[in-house]
């Protein structure tokens, strides 16, 4: 079958190329998925890059990303969730890692059937953000009248995130360019800070949340506009001690300067990593059938256009997400 | 099953045998909402009559979305008859919309019963007219009716019908889209 694989790291038009590899090996715990479209993720970029080989080293060479939607040909001896010809979706784990590929073996338990009301297409952009939105303001315990401050409405995790919070009932300030502003107001939120004309610290004081997705300064940020006692959760800054014991790193320590900012305010700190869960996509998959959530698609590409879906990505510019149609 | 019976009776006769043989043909199902009778690519055999609950026919296109064939209420029939009168595997998905009670038939014994009992075959004419009338109205009014007075029609066919379904159910099966189902909605609510 074709894939397109990752043979080195480095610049995205040298480290990926297209390969005729062997159809994936099913395990008693796995479905094989036909592919029907790929979704990619700024993670997926990073690893190409090489930004995140200390983390999740990959060999070479490697079928990239994470996010699929297709439809269910084989499944192993243990699975009984899925029948052959289910239509289904999944962020699949770092092991099973190469849905740009016309089939990915994944664990049944990273899967769940696709929303009946959307495209293969769209299905395949929700897992990774999805997840990543959900996991992220369930952590925070997320309730009705709570105010939370989303960063990059826009993006991927962003646009989810708003809805999810809109429809927990929550006040929603977020940040976008110029451009995006009418749209993202069109998702819920009920501040939308266009940052090329506005100082969103200016704006936002005091609130129960702030949902970093952006990192650098705007993770240190996060400690001037959150409210004394609020909550800072981050999916790109740096790790919390709790998460990086968990990775291993059993000598870790928050950098200083956000542990001092966490402390003056009496503000938890929390790195939330996605976990793949099919459990949690079925949830995703109930709120998009009843309207609650709507995924966003920037761009489909067909399959042999995805190196130049890679190059789009790193423009960093996408207005909800970057989708790759295999078959 | 007695209600199926007293059904035919009312209006046609039925031997003692033709009874005994629809009793030995068919069971009485419990399905719980989200359980599925029929799977699209697998091999069709039963016919279901709906004695309560709700279930719904649908098909995916090749874009992975899902357009509603029929549902079928209390009193009505489902399956996939292109799958059993052409030989060919399931097109269609039956599932349930919510907790069902269905009488399920084996479709070939089924079909048997007409040369077996003469006599049911009126019943069963009667069944197969008022499908086509269904399905003749159901292709008039996709051409004809705008999407305003298409979702009229069906919520004065089925007004319970939107306290078990989602949102999509109903607009895939109007051919319209979610968005325009809103719309009317808030149009009708205005009203």
């Amino acid at each position: 079958m074709k894939a397109l694989q990752i043979v080195k790291y480095g610049d995205i038009k040298d480290s990926l190329t297209f390969n005729e590899v062997s159809k994936p090996a099913v395990q008693a715990t796995d479905v094989l998925i036909e592919v029907k479209a790929a979704a990619i993720n700024p993670i997926d970029k990073s690893i190409v890059l090489g930004n995140l080989q200390g983390l999740l080293p990959i060999p070479f060479p490697s079928t990239s990303a994470y996010d699929v939607s297709g439809i269910v040909v084989e499944k192993g001896d243990d699975v009984s969730d899925f029948e052959i010809g289910d239509l289904v979706y999944s962020r699949v784990p770092q092991e099973q890692m190469g849905t740009l590929a016309e089939y990915v073996a994944v664990t049944s338990e990273a899967v769940s059937k696709k929303p009946g009301n959307i495209s293969f297409e769209e299905a395949a952009g929700l897992p990774l953000a999805g997840l990543t939105a959900l996991q992220s303001l369930e952590f925070a315990g997320i309730k009705k009248n709570d105010r939370i401050l989303i960063h990059a409405g826009s993006g991927g995790v962003g646009s989810l995130a708003i809805q999810y919070a809109k429809a927990k009932g929550a006040y929603v300030y977020t940040t976008t360019s110029t451009g995006n502003v009418e749209w993202v107001k069109e998702l819920g939120a009920d501040r939308v800070i266009d940052y090329k004309t506005e100082d969103y610290k200016t704006i936002v004081k005091d609130v129960d949340i702030v949902y970093d997705t952006l990192g650098q300064e705007y993770t240190s940020e996060a400690f001037q506009v959150v409210k004394q006692g609020g909550q800072v959760i981050s999916v790109v800054g740096p790790l919390d001690e709790d998460t990086a014991h968990m990775f291993g790193m059993a000598d870790y320590k928050l950098p200083e300067e956000i542990a001092t900012l966490s402390a003056d305010k009496e503000a938890s700190y929390k790195f939330i990593f996605m976990h793949p869960n099919g459990s949690h996509l079925a949830e995703i998959k109930t709120m998009v059938e009843d309207e609650i959530i709507k995924p966003i698609v920037d761009t489909i590409y067909p399959f042999t256009e995805s190196i130049t879906a890679f190059t789009h990505l790193e423009t960093g510019r996408a207005k909800g997400k970057i989708i790759i149609k295999i078959n | 099953m007695e209600e199926l019976i007293n059904k035919i009776k009312s209006n046609h006769s039925l031997s003692q045998e033709a009874e005994d043989y629809l009793y030995a043909i068919s069971s009485k199902k419990y399905f719980a909402k989200g359980e599925v009778l029929i799977r699209q690519g697998q091999q069709v055999q039963n016919v279901y009559f709906v004695t309560d609950g709700c279930l719904r026919s649908y098909c995916y296109d090749k874009n992975g979305k899902e357009h509603t064939l029929q549902f079928a209420i209390k009193n009505w029939w489902i399956s996939d008859y292109i799958a059993i009168h052409s030989d060919e595997s399931a097109t269609l998905t039956v599932e349930c919309l919510k907790e069902s009670e269905v009488v399920k038939f084996n479709a070939k014994a089924l079909e048997k019963m007409y040369t077996l009992f003469p006599e049911y075959e009126p019943f069963q004419r009667k069944i197969l007219e008022r499908h086509v009338v269904s399905l003749n109205k159901r292709i008039l009014n996709q051409l004809q009716l705008t999407a305003t007075e298409r979702y009229a029609l069906f919520i004065s066919q089925y007004p319970e019908i939107e306290q078990y379904t989602h949102n999509y159910h109903i607009a895939s099966y109007l051919g319209i889209t979610q968005e325009s189902l809103s719309r009317i909605r808030v149009e009708n609510a205005k009203h």
